[in-house]
């Protein structure tokens, strides 16, 4: 008898040869633990282990082998042993449990399983207690590790024990709230928590005493008192990520709020300038809809998971992108996700910045491992979900150090009507069943509490974070899209994302009025949860829907025949009234009107930062050669392949400008799917933010992330008419009048430039508070906010394939930069890594970009380009570098007639809305006949050679592409 | 001419895949393993089983093995009734993988897999295009093809086969594409040529009468010429290296 199935890996893993060569060890061997609650006697380890195994690449470890089977290797020293902690999400036990569910019936049942890693390995303490420390983070996983020895006598004694979720028995159904208190204890509320028996708080609220006193007001007119259920909900509800209040509030002089008057203000204006029908469904679902050809909607949304990827990297980016799946499920009837895009904002993977949430405790994790993580979490989110991961981008920043951004984004693609039915339109009808399908609730995510390991109890299961299990919602995804969605046979649906039931059902409500909620039918992952906890647990992998009676035996049927749960939870109704039951006992009663709009208006008010004027740091000469090395190879710029490969952009079969573009592999700026096999369009993405230039001007920050993701579009070939943005605002303390200031400025450029390009916004989301309050190494306190970043994410459509550019020129072709150079070095990525730079950061002139982008769209429709790149970070000088290492060319750059600019200036300038394009020669006349009023120079030619020749009047500097590839392609340190 | 795609647990290709068989002259189904569980005898109606990529069950376990399972004690019978018969059988990554979690590549058809599929020996999933020449020739699915131009996109493409079992392999031919260098030499275990490290460069088996192909490269994303990473340079083209695959399926069968 036993209680674990270990496996060994016979031949080396990619895990063990990665592990073998971060460690430089080559004594590294690893075995996969399955510890089970209940003991299996010897048929069924045998059963089982087979099943879970390959006699050709593992071999199973008994107690009668082991000693033999090791002894094979090397004398090892150490065992560390990484499981996660109870209640965290564990996919691989999932599978293991399906296997023997199918494979034994009822023969093995009523056990807890756990996945676990084992590394068996020789070497010193030390190095052990690094490996163990970098493999795991032990806000999800115990790390343990023990001699060899020890190892050897635990497996023969068998001494390993599964921690389980263990909860205490329910003292209470619901728990009445007294908020006839001082404002002082009230506030504690607020910040900390209701109070339980224990006199322990259950996390913060997030309300604030002005919403905490409206609650009060509101149950004083009802004369009773509040349940603990009904703050809880109202908390949710409330919340800054639910309501977007800094959004909505009135601010100085904007009494309807930045959003109202920029955001939707800038859409609803260029609706009416546009009079046509390309915006289909905005800012009122999980995603916003455009038209995509007269038969099909596509819709696109993007979401931050910032503070859980902080956490937990690898699984809050991975419940990021599953997360923003689901909003394309959930938008209209179902959209099916095509593609995801992502953009990181990191810390250096190379630094140690050695951050403490406590005085001396609770380390930050490291940047690596940050980056790391998150990069993975998407890999195995998009991939396993079968949806391309085409567009992204990662930039670094030291003061991303104490909070990354993790901006996952989807497309999604959904028929305009749906048996005769318009698509986009959904209403919950009073008397429709809520159906909850997917997975089961946990405590996971609750409050998304940040509080530390140390206070975790060992058997409390893990609730700040969670993971993403993508193969259960791909099952999910399936029936939906594939199957029901098509037969009409539920009337609305929504993701179950932040805030859980609540949030969901609450949502839906408003289409019929309100819900009633049978709370104990939710199917739960273990015992013990309080009804409070079931309904804003914020467990993923779950759409909630709205069947009508009459459908929903064969709705559920369906779900389960594809392995998928689905549970009546309770009913829709007229009433405008949210009920929730436990067992008959009623636990929530509010009105619908008080839940959604009863919260206290806030009033901001903005200053004007002061100017801080950073200290000058010294730096190094460069040879003009060494600069262009330098410039390729610093992280910003140089080639981010490693990620593109390991996100699979090819599924779907959809794929038509890829990441890597041109024979030497370079990252776009832009790609391109094509959804349909029967129609040639495609649909072009891209993004662009520069949080770089947000303290030198917020202002002309957003127009140039606007500029960029709409000119990269332009660039891709899309069509001009056809191109909508999206707003993702990530700030950082928002109750600081100048931060406040800054909003205010971006929004309101936000606005006229969208305007300018009449580019609607058609969704958006904020996440305020990006700060990090903690110490350092020395226990003096630290504040790190990250630079208010603002991500513009395009998607436009290009009508034909004929369309579609590439980035390499061809031998003979002309060289021509389009747009202005300004000389605009501040902030530029020149300037940061050699020192020397001006006073300007880049502004975008909107009406001259115009002008650029109509009549490149003009040209590139008559096939007039033969390639053509955006200038970004760098300038020209990058853009015609990757245009080199990308066709493996050469070319000759003319510096001799260079006006008004320094060779630097010229080069590196940051300048806004240009773009480089290569023309054969038979097509320059009719080129310039269409630019004839636009600005433009010739810059030189492509030749059949290895090398760049830069023309000045005196010499010619020469550089290799070969080198230049070379440093392009550079690891980034770190990762 | 009808294929059955199979679908369902984290199968995520079966839209292209059908269509590639479409576009051949195929008429087909995607089939969700449930239903064909419920009704196995469904599988006689067809000509073709396709088990397209995906992640089955996340690659927990190893990848295809949760699913080669399902398969085994559900379908077992029904699927070596199919292959003994004159029809083929298609599996593409994922679908590779359950093949071989299944005993029917190389064919030895044993409850237990001689062979297994492991981690990239880069330890990291890798998406891209790679080069493969055809050694079995007399698969049916590969006929009158020498070279093909492919994206692979796996975390565990690694064939690893004993000694005893390659020797088998290699006397009867089964190897059914191998990866290739830019000089269009075998790779000889070279990233990225052979970007999962796979013994002797294998990059697809065949059943011994050929019936059978398990490959881990995508022919269904490489279908139409714009598919491929530099399509701009020649843009009148129409198909791709993978539609030769499919296009031998149904001349196989006229």
């Amino acid at each position: 008898m036993t209680n674990t199935i270990q496996i060994l890996a016979i031949e080396k893993t990619g895990k063990e040869i990665s592990l073998q060569k971060e460690y430089k060890n080559k004594s590294i061997k690893i075995v996969d633990g399955y510890f089970f609650s209940k003991k299996l006697n010897e048929e069924n380890f045998n059963k089982i282990s087979k099943l879970i195994s390959n006699k050709v690449s593992q071999k199973i470890l008994t107690k009668n082998n082991i000693d033999k089977v090791l002894s094979g290797y090397s004398n090892f020293d150490w065992v560390v042993e990484i499981k996660f902690l109870p209640g965290v999400t564990d996919n691989i036990a999932t599978t293991v449990k399906e296997i023997i569910k199918d494979n034994l019936k009822n023969s093995f049942r009523n056990f807890q399983l756990g996945s676990t890693k084992i590394i068996l390995i020789k070497g010193k303490k030390q190095e052990i207690m690094n490996i163990s420390k970098n493999e795991s983070n032990p806000l999800i996983q115990t790390i343990k590790f023990y001699s060899f020895k020890t190892y050897l006598k635990s497996f023969k004694k068998n001494q390993f024990n599964l921690q389980q979720v263990k909860l205490a028995k329910k003292k209470y159904i619901k728990k009445e709230i007294n908020l006839n208190i001082s404002d002082e204890n009230l506030s504690l509320i607020g910040k900390l928590g209701i109070k339980e028996h224990d006199k322990s708080r259950r996390g913060t609220l997030g309300l604030d005493l002005e919403s905490l006193k409206a609650i009060r007001n509101y149950f004083k007119k009802t004369k009773r008192k509040p349940s603990d259920v009904e703050i809880e909900t109202i908390a949710q509800t409330w919340s800054e990520h639910c309501k977007h209040k800094i959004f909505s509030a009135e601010i100085d002089d904007i009494k309807e709020g930045i959003f109202r008057k920029y955001i939707k203000g800038a859409t609803e204006k260029i609706i009416k300038l546009r009079k046509d029908n390309f915006c289909i469904s905005l800012f009122t679902d999980n995603a916003g809809g455009i038209e995509f050809n007269k038969d099909w909607i596509i819709c696109h949304k993007v979401e931050t998971h910032n503070t859980p990827s902080a956490l937990d990297p690898f699984g809050g980016a991975i419940t990021g992108i599953v997360g923003v799946n689901r909003d394309c499920l959930g938008f209209g009837k179902g959209a099916k996700p095509i593609a995801n895009t992502y953009a990181y904002y990191l810390s250096f993977p190379n630094k140690n910045y050695q951050l403490f949430r406590q005085k001396y405790n609770d380390p930050m994790l490291p940047a690596n491992f940050i980056a790391k993580g998150i990069i993975s979490g998407v890999r195995v989110g998009g991939n396993c979900s079968g949806i391309p991961t085409p567009q992204g981008n990662i930039y670094f920043d030291d003061r991303f150090a104490g909070k990354p951004l993790v901006f996952c984004g989807t497309v999604g693609l959904i028929p305009k009507k749906i048996k005769g039915k318009l698509a986009h339109k959904k209403k919950a009808n009073p008397g429709d069943i809520i159906l909850m399908v997917g997975g089961r609730v946990g405590k996971d995510g609750i409050h998304g509490a940040t509080f530390s390991s140390e206070e975790l109890d060992p058997n409390s299961p893990v609730s700040a974070v969670q993971i993403g299990d993508p193969i259960t919602q791909k099952k999910m995804s399936d029936v939906i899209i594939r199957e029901l969605r098509n037969k009409n046979m539920y009337s609305s649906i929504t993701d179950n994302g932040a805030g859980g039931l609540s949030s969901s059902i609450g949502e839906m409500a408003k289409e019929s009025g309100g819900f009633e909620v049978n709370l104990e039918k939710v199917p739960i992952k273990y015992d013990g949860l309080y009804p409070w906890e079931i309904w804003v647990s914020e467990s993923q992998e779950r759409m909630t829907l709205a069947i009508p009676p009459s459908n929903v035996k064969k709705v559920i049927k369906l779900f389960n025949l594809r392995g998928v749960e689905a549970t009546i939870v309770g009913k829709f109704i007229k009433k405008e009234k949210a009920i929730v039951k436990y067992n008959n006992t009623e636990i929530l009663n509010l009105d619908m009107e008080f839940l959604h709009e009863g919260y206290p208006k806030l009033k901001l008010k903005t200053a004007l930062p002061k100017i801080k004027i950073k200290k000058k740091k010294k730096f190094k000469r460069f040879s003009l050669i060494e600069k262009f090395h330098k410039l390729l190879s610093s992280p910003n710029i140089s080639s981010k392949e490693f990620v593109a490969t390991q996100y699979d952009h090819e599924v779907q079969a959809s794929s038509i400008i890829k990441p890597l573009q041109g024979e030497g592999r370079v990252f776009g700026d832009a790609t391109a799917v094509k959804p349909l096999f029967d129609d040639n369009k495609s649909i072009a993405l891209s993004q662009a933010a520069y949080p770089q230039y947000t303290e030198t001007n917020p202002y002309q920050m957003a127009a140039c992330s606007i500029d960029t993701a709409f000119k990269n579009l332009i660039v891709s070939g899309a069509n001009l008419k056809k191109i909508a943005v999206l707003d993702n605002f990530c700030w950082c303390s928002s109750d600081d009048p100048e931060r406040l200031y800054q909003l205010k400025e971006s929004a309101k450029a936000c606005y006229d430039y969208a305007v300018a390009y009449k580019t609607p916004f058609i969704s958006g989301k904020d996440s305020m508070y990006n700060d990090f309050k903690g110490y350092n190494k020395s226990g003096k306190p630290v504040k790190i906010s990250i630079p208010p970043t603002l991500l513009i994410s395009s998607i436009g459509i290009v009508d034909k394939i004929s369309y579609l550019t590439k980035i390499t020129p061809d031998v003979g072709d002309e060289l021509f930069v389009l747009g202005k150079n300004y000389n605009e070095l501040k902030d530029s990525e020149y300037e940061k890594i050699f020192g020397t730079g001006n006073n300007k950061i880049p502004t975008v002139y909107a009406k001259e970009a115009l002008k650029t982008y109509s009549n490149y769209v003009r040209a590139n429709k008559l096939k007039i380009f033969n390639s053509a790149i955006g200038v970004d970070l760098g300038g020209i000088g990058v853009a015609i570098s990757k245009m080199a290492i990308a066709s493996k060319k050469g070319l000759i750059i003319n510096l001799k007639s260079i006006k008004n600019s320094s060779i630097e200036e010229f080069l590196f300038s940051q300048s806004q809305s240009r773009i480089i394009v290569s023309i054969k020669k038979i097509n320059v006349k009719k080129f310039k006949k269409i630019f004839n009023t636009s600005s433009y120079i010739n810059i030189g030619k492509c030749i059949s050679s290895d090398t760049i020749e830069f023309v000045d009047i005196k010499k010619i500097f020469k550089i290799k592409v070969s080198d230049l590839e070379k440093s392009y392609k550079q690891k980034i340190k770190g990762l | 001419m009808r294929v059955l795609v199979l679908s369902g647990y984290g199968i995520n290709c079966e839209d292209e895949t059908l269509h590639a068989f479409e576009v051949v002259g195929f008429k087909g189904n995607i089939v969700h393993i449930n239903d064909l569980i419920e009704n196995p005898k469904k599988l006689d109606n067809y000509q073709v089983f396709a088990i397209p990529g995906g992640f089955s069950y996340g690659d927990d376990t190893g990848s295809g093995n949760a699913m080669a399972k399902k398969i085994m004690i559900n379908l077992y019978d029904q699927i070596l009734k199919f292959v003994s018969k004159d029809k083929l059988t298609i599996g593409i990554c994922n679908g590779c993988q359950i093949l071989v979690n299944l005993g029917l590549v190389p064919g030895i058809h044993s409850k237990d897999p001689e062979i297994a599929m492991i981690e990239n020996t880069s330890g990291i999933y890798q998406c891209r295009w790679i080069n493969v020449k055809v050694n079995n020739k007399k698969s049916p699915w590969l006929k009158n093809i020498s070279k093909l131009n492919l994206p692979v996109a796996h975390q565990e493409g690694q064939f690893m086969i004993p000694t005893k079992i390659l020797k088998m392999i290699k006397d009867n031919n089964l190897i059914g594409l191998q990866y290739i260098n830019d000089k269009n030499q075998l790779a000889n275990g070279e990233f990225p040529f052979n970007p999962n490290g796979s013994i002797e460069d294998i990059a697809a088996l065949t059943s011994k009468n050929g019936n059978v192909l398990a490959l881990m490269p995508h022919p269904e994303r490489a279908f139409y010429h714009h598919h491929i990473p530099y399509w701009q340079n020649n843009p009148a083209k129409k198909y791709a290296d993978g539609y030769k695959i499919f296009f031998n399926a149904k001349k196989y069968f006229e």
